[in-house]
């Protein structure tokens, strides 16, 4: 195996892990403020990316206006669909709340193609294609950007976290029964939670929106985002970081090592195969916090 | 007011009878010819359905202005399976009741669970650009009509350009990057036969689907150092392959692809950017061929189009175009053949695979359909993106068609040894 091939596929797994992590640190925010794992965050990264074409294309804007303005909507949807969906399922079986989001993704999954048309959509955000190599590494500029655009906004999620608003979120976390009776706002804090999240997703979406064009398989960023989010620990956004970085490396060398060998795509296998392990193994995650309840 | 039961049940009965009596018979009365045409609207051939039924369903209007054939209107049934073999075959129950002729699914999963149905109910059964590859073999499948060269052969095709090209092909390296699907491994077979004749050597990358992500596969091939480079995919698999051909410095007029690369990918990746860039046609895209001109003229200036003014011309509504005209011209030729009819599977068979030189003048190749070759002869031509449009680069051509007949016929009789 040539190992200037090896490090390549290195660098630019760790970049493109960095960048399915900001999906995953969604789930995690959200994960961290009500305890639901949203299974809809694929289809919001989607949507937002929708909303940034949009915006371009049939608006005419240009992308520098056309990315904030699809933040600030997709904020406004976040925090819309816990006020009118998630609030509904207060006092439901937690287990219908994650079903109601993984409703969420199948019906945007649907209704977006279906609305803007199903060829797939280009967004330019002015990075340039061609090749940069360094030596004999030839290193994506799209994934460099992203990857470090990703990493800024975890670790901005990370010092959210230690925030006067983070602080209440976490305590919405730890136990709402207590938040509220100490005055905390806990809806308000779950709603700002799904519509950073959201954020989280568009910018996602975007970024790789600008890799591959805008088209429904932006939802499938969600698996990748559980494998890290249940690596990484599903109440840790630092872990979200470090799994990240290890699911994007194990998928670029998966792809460089076992695919010739068999001569079939592992890319997505090797996914499925972290979310496997860790839940066997280490159900918590590399950095989340071990729940024991006493019976 | 009450109803009982019984009396709903019968009703009911009798509605749905009723209802099927009345298609039946008004297929028998009316002077029309029926086509089928469930296709995948809203799953996964989404990138081509659109245009591709708007290119058949403008010119079945284009013929239907002109009085239709022999009298009788063409009429294609539209529906979506959504890629689903259940609903696929469901839509194909009720087109059959409904008295169709023919069927075009425009999917592979849904062509290949349709084959021993139409086989067993004599309805002709199109799978241009998709199905099988082996169906090309009338004798084995003579209800299956992909009347339009197959995967086997556009590999076949493209190695005999590379070869036109650089004189030898051997000692010389290509690769070929596919999705990790039967659809894209199809090809490997014949680039590896045409390899171990021509010298040169072959690497197949597969990446998986939808193929979104290939930061990891385009290194690999860059450093593989190949002198042509194919990649086999469809929708978003397509235009990542070029965004990371383009970054990964591969000279992109040594980059080609099969019939499924449309203007809107150059869209996508950037339409100056993928000037050279090479591909299989099978017929002439863009508005100036005589047949779109008349359907710009009769069906889509007084407002008749069946979509989006803007697509008339793109390489898939041109497909769809083509298609249909073979599938007319069938019916054109079953009229001579028996004016009198009666309209069924097998009348429209003997006018498919009498099919002959048919070009619709000058848009496609000289196609010649028969009971033996329901491909249709296997001709196309190379055509390379000029930064506005696909330009023609050959003439309509065939080559290598002894390696892919020898891979039809293998198949074929496993086909008929297994029914698999």
């Amino acid at each position: 195996m040539d190992l200037a091939l090896l490090l390549e596929l290195s660098i630019n797994g760790a970049f493109v892990g960095m960048m399915y992590s900001l999906v995953a640190a969604g789930i995690v925010l959200i994960y961290k403020t009500s305890g639901i794992a949203n299974l809809a965050q694929g289809a919001l990264a989607m949507m937002g990316a929708y909303f940034a074409w949009a915006a371009t294309a049939l608006v005419g804007l240009p992308a520098w206006a056309a990315i904030p303005l699809s933040l600030v909507a997709m904020f406004a949807v976040g925090a819309l669909i816990e006020r009118f969906a998630l609030r509904q399922m207060i006092g439901q079986p937690i287990i219908m709340a994650i079903m109601l989001t993984m409703g969420m993704e199948i019906v945007l999954r649907g209704l977006l193609p279906g609305v803007f048309g199903t060829a797939v959509k280009k967004i330019d955000i002015g990075i340039p294609n061609a090749p940069l190599f360094v030596g004999d590494l030839l290193l994506n500029r799209t994934l460099l950007i992203g990857g470090a655009v990703s990493f800024a906004l975890v670790l901005a999620a990370i010092f959210f976290f230690n925030s006067r608003l983070g602080i209440v979120m976490r305590a919405v976390s730890d136990d709402q029964t207590a938040s509220w009776s100490v005055g905390v706002r806990v809806e308000r804090a779950i709603a700002i939670a799904w519509g950073l999240s959201a954020v989280m997703a568009t910018t996602a979406g975007i970024l790789w929106g600008a890799t591959q064009g805008v088209d429904w398989s932006l939802s499938l960023l969600l698996i990748k985002a559980l494998a890290i989010a249940i690596l990484g620990g599903l109440d840790s956004i630092p872990g979200v970081l470090i799994a990240g970085v290890v699911v994007g490396l194990v998928e670029s060398l998966a792809t460089g090592i076992i695919d010739p060998l068999i001569g079939g795509g592992t890319r997505d296998v090797a996914a499925s195969v972290i979310i496997l392990a860790t839940l066997l193994i280490r159900p918590h995650g590399l950095f989340g916090r071990e729940h024991i309840e006493r019976v | 007011m009450t109803i009982k039961r019984r009396t709903f049940l019968a009703g009911a009965g009798a509605a749905a009878i009723g209802s099927q009596l009345h298609v039946s018979f008004a297929a028998a009365q009316e002077k029309v010819v029926r086509f089928a045409m469930p296709q995948d609207f809203t799953r996964v051939y989404t990138f081509a359905t659109t245009e591709y039924n708007q290119g058949q369903r403008d010119y079945a209007s284009l013929v239907n202005a002109k009085g239709g054939v022999n009298g009788y209107q063409i009429v294609l049934d539209v529906s979506d399976h959504g890629n689903d073999q259940p609903r696929a075959i469901e839509a194909y129950e009720r087109a059959k009741t409904q008295g169709a002729v023919l069927i075009d699914p425009l999917s592979t999963p849904v062509a290949r669970a349709l084959v021993p149905r139409v086989t067993a109910d004599k309805v002709n059964l199109i799978t241009a650009f998709s199905g099988r590859s082996d169906a090309a073999d009338g004798t084995a499948f003579p209800y299956v009509f992909p009347m339009s060269p197959n995967y086997w052969t556009q590999a076949g095709l493209l190695v005999d350009y590379f070869r036109q090209q650089d004189g030898d092909l051997k000692g010389k390296k290509i690769c070929l990057v596919h999705i990790d699907t039967p659809f894209g491994k199809e090809p490997i077979p014949v680039f590896e036969a045409l390899g171990a004749k021509l010298g040169y050597s072959f690497q197949a990358f597969p990446y998986t689907p939808p193929g979104n992500d290939q930061s990891a596969i385009w290194p690999q091939v860059r450093r593989a150092k190949p002198d042509w480079v194919v990649f086999w995919g469809v929708a978003v698999g397509q235009t990542v392959a070029l965004t990371e051909a383009l970054r990964n410095g591969i000279p992109i007029n040594r980059v080609s692809s099969s019939v499924w690369l449309s203007e809107s990918d150059m869209d996508i990746v950037g339409r100056a950017a993928m000037k050279g860039l090479i591909k299989v046609e099978p017929c002439a895209s863009g508005t100036s061929p005589k047949i779109i001109q008349d359907i710009i003229k009769t069906v889509i200036a007084p407002g008749k189009g069946a979509g989006d003014k803007a697509k008339v011309g793109t390489s898939y509504y041109n497909y769809g175009v083509m298609m249909a005209a073979l599938m007319i011209e069938g019916v054109r030729k079953a009229f001579e053949k028996a004016p009198n009819g009666p309209i069924t599977g097998e009348w429209l068979n003997a006018g498919l695979t009498s099919i002959s030189n048919f070009d619709a003048d000058g848009f496609m190749p000289a196609t010649t359909i028969t009971p033996q070759d329901h491909q249709g002869g296997g001709k196309c031509r190379i055509a390379r993106w000029d930064g506005e449009k696909f330009a023609p680069v050959t003439d309509w051509f065939t080559a290598n068609q002894d390696v892919v007949w020898a891979e039809i016929k293998k198949s074929a009789d496993e086909y008929k040894k297994t029914a698999k």
